[in-house]
């Protein structure tokens, strides 16, 4: 359905072009979920904001249903990671904001927003401004209003990643639910393991610099997951194994050039373990 | 309540130290006059209806001229913001203009509109406008990108991205910048009333000066301070805290 063939972007800055992303190809049947998961700058947010439309490609394209996607549009609605509320309007008319651009008449409006605020348990709030709000019930408000769009994909930039662990979990149900009832197809970025393990069909392992796709994991655990699998623990330790090639390249890349893992990290080597295990 | 209750006080000693100083008649009775003697030319002012037509005189000059800034200011801020040639060209003219007082336009327009009543109002537009202009378009420009792309997710295009999501956004600026504008207005009006004749406030203050009559004097000035401030608190203080509150933007 979604299909990303042959995607390359590159930045040049002032020390230098990086090759962001290096000749990305992906396809994406209907109903997935799928997980980007890499090091930071590795480009999982520009290849989002490619296939969103809020970027261009230097090269390669990206088909929706055949057709090549130009421009950002509702049928790919964004969560980002600050919920990017309007702080003019009240939550229920934030929800309601991508409805009202497409035309629908106030009555209906106002149902479905509420329908959707009812689906994260926010009706509560209704008529306060996102300033009253925390944290987790903003990103929840968010998660709302791109329900609310009805479209087929739903793009998450690391939307959980500002929220404290309780809420984050309760945001995991909350979404896995939501996906088992709406079946929309969801890209999901993120760069804690746990949560892509715990939330996708497959998950993509990215390289840094340039910017390529290492391996697919197709996770193959039962639903609905729970963190405290032991299946699930496994199968996070064999994605972290791939990532962590990368993660070191970056921190090389971005800390010192004399900085080695090994060297210049505290671990529990035989040599410094004191007595453990007597 | 507690400061209120010391405000008031204030005044109340200032008053009293005004009335001593008379007293003490260090100064002649027409340069130096009593409150009382103030307090009387008020009432006087009040009951001939000097003091309403002034009133009313003015602020229809400068409610006219606002109001009028307004209009010009936001869509050229607007522009400014949003277009890069905009902005090289009449954005620098008018940042260029900008720390010309406003007075410094009154020989000008009265040569070129006359000595009348829209040359006055010509002033205030030239020192409402710019402010008002400078802070829409700081507000546009510093509204955070994230909601222009939220809101294209959405389907937002085009013109919309403005009445939408940049204008509201740049609200809190704006309002701002409606604040200064309402101040420059007030001293260009004045500075325009004083400079020409007429029935404003500005120029029954001088007549009073003209007449050596400083209770007059005095009073006008009482006038224009207090209209001045009660605008400012009623009307736009009022808008902003509003603004500020629904956006969340005082939080103790």
């Amino acid at each position: 359905m979604l299909r990303i063939e042959g995607v390359s972007k590159s930045f040049s800055t002032d020390n230098g072009s990086t090759c962001t992303l290096d000749n990305i190809d992906l396809t994406i049947e209907k109903g997935d979920f799928i997980s980007l998961v890499g090091p930071s700058g590795c480009g999982k947010s520009t290849l989002l904001n490619i296939v969103a439309g809020l970027e261009k490609a230097c090269s390669g394209r990206v088909l929706m249903d055949g057709r090549e996607i130009r421009d950002a549009g509702p049928d790919r609605v964004v969560m980002f990671q600050e919920a990017a509320l309007f702080p003019w309007l009240k939550v229920i008319d934030n929800v309601e904001y991508g409805m009202k651009v497409a035309g629908l008449p106030k009555r209906e409006r106002r149902e479905k927003a509420f329908h959707y605020l009812k689906m994260v348990h926010l009706t509560r709030f209704a008529s306060s401004y996102p300033h009253e709000l925390s944290g987790g019930m903003r990103q929840r408000v968010a998660l709302a209003r791109a329900l609310a769009m009805d479209s087929d994909i739903l793009l998450m930039d690391e939307p959980f990643a500002a929220l404290d662990s309780q809420t984050r979990s309760i945001l995991h149900t909350e979404l896995q639910q939501i996906w088992r009832t709406t079946q929309k197809t969801i890209i999901f970025i993120t760069h804690n393991v746990e949560e892509a393990v715990l939330l996708a069909d497959r998950v993509v392992v990215m390289t840094a610099n340039p910017g390529k796709v290492k391996k697919v994991f197709s996770i193959k655990l039962a639903r609905p997951r729970d963190m405290e699998n032991v299946d699930l623990a496994f199968v996070v330790s064999q994605v972290i194994q791939e990532l962590k090639e990368e993660v070191e390249k970056v921190a090389r890349a971005e800390f010192d050039s004399d900085w080695s893992p090994k060297s210049d990290t505290f671990l529990p080597t035989p040599e410094r373990n004191i007595g453990n295990g007597i | 309540m507690i400061n209120r209750i010391q405000t008031v006080l204030f005044y109340i000693l200032l008053v009293g130290i005004w009335h001593g100083l008379y007293q003490l008649a260090i100064w002649p009775d027409f340069l130096f006059p009593s409150p009382l003697g103030v307090f009387s030319t008020f009432r006087q002012g009040l009951a001939d209806g000097t003091f309403y037509t002034a009133v009313s005189t003015s602020m229809g000059r400068v409610v006219k001229g606002y109001l009028i800034a307004l209009a010009l200011g936001l869509p050229l801020g607007v522009f400014i913001a949003t277009s890069r040639v905009f902005k090289n060209t009449v954005g620098s003219l008018i940042s260029g203009l900008q720390p010309l007082p406003s007075i410094c336009w009154l020989p000008l327009s009265v040569l070129w509109i006359g000595l009348n009543e829209m040359a006055i109002i010509f002033i205030i537009l030239i020192g409402a406008t710019f402010s008002i202009t400078t802070a829409t378009e700081a507000g546009i420009r510093n509204v955070p990108p994230i909601f222009a792309r939220a809101a294209r997710t959405m389907g937002t295009k085009g013109w919309r991205i403005y009445t939408d999501v940049l204008l509201p956004a740049s609200l809190p600026s704006v309002i701002t910048g409606m604040k200064l504008a309402w101040a420059f207005a007030w001293r260009a009006l004045m500075a325009g009333e004083l400079l020409s004749s007429g029935v404003g406030l500005g120029q029954v203050l001088m007549v009073g000066r003209d007449l050596n009559d400083m209770s007059m004097v005095i009073s006008v000035m009482i006038i224009i301070a207090v209209l001045g401030q009660l605008i400012n608190r009623l009307i736009f203080s009022q808008l902003e805290t509003r603004v500020r509150k629904r956006w969340g933007l005082d939080r103790a």
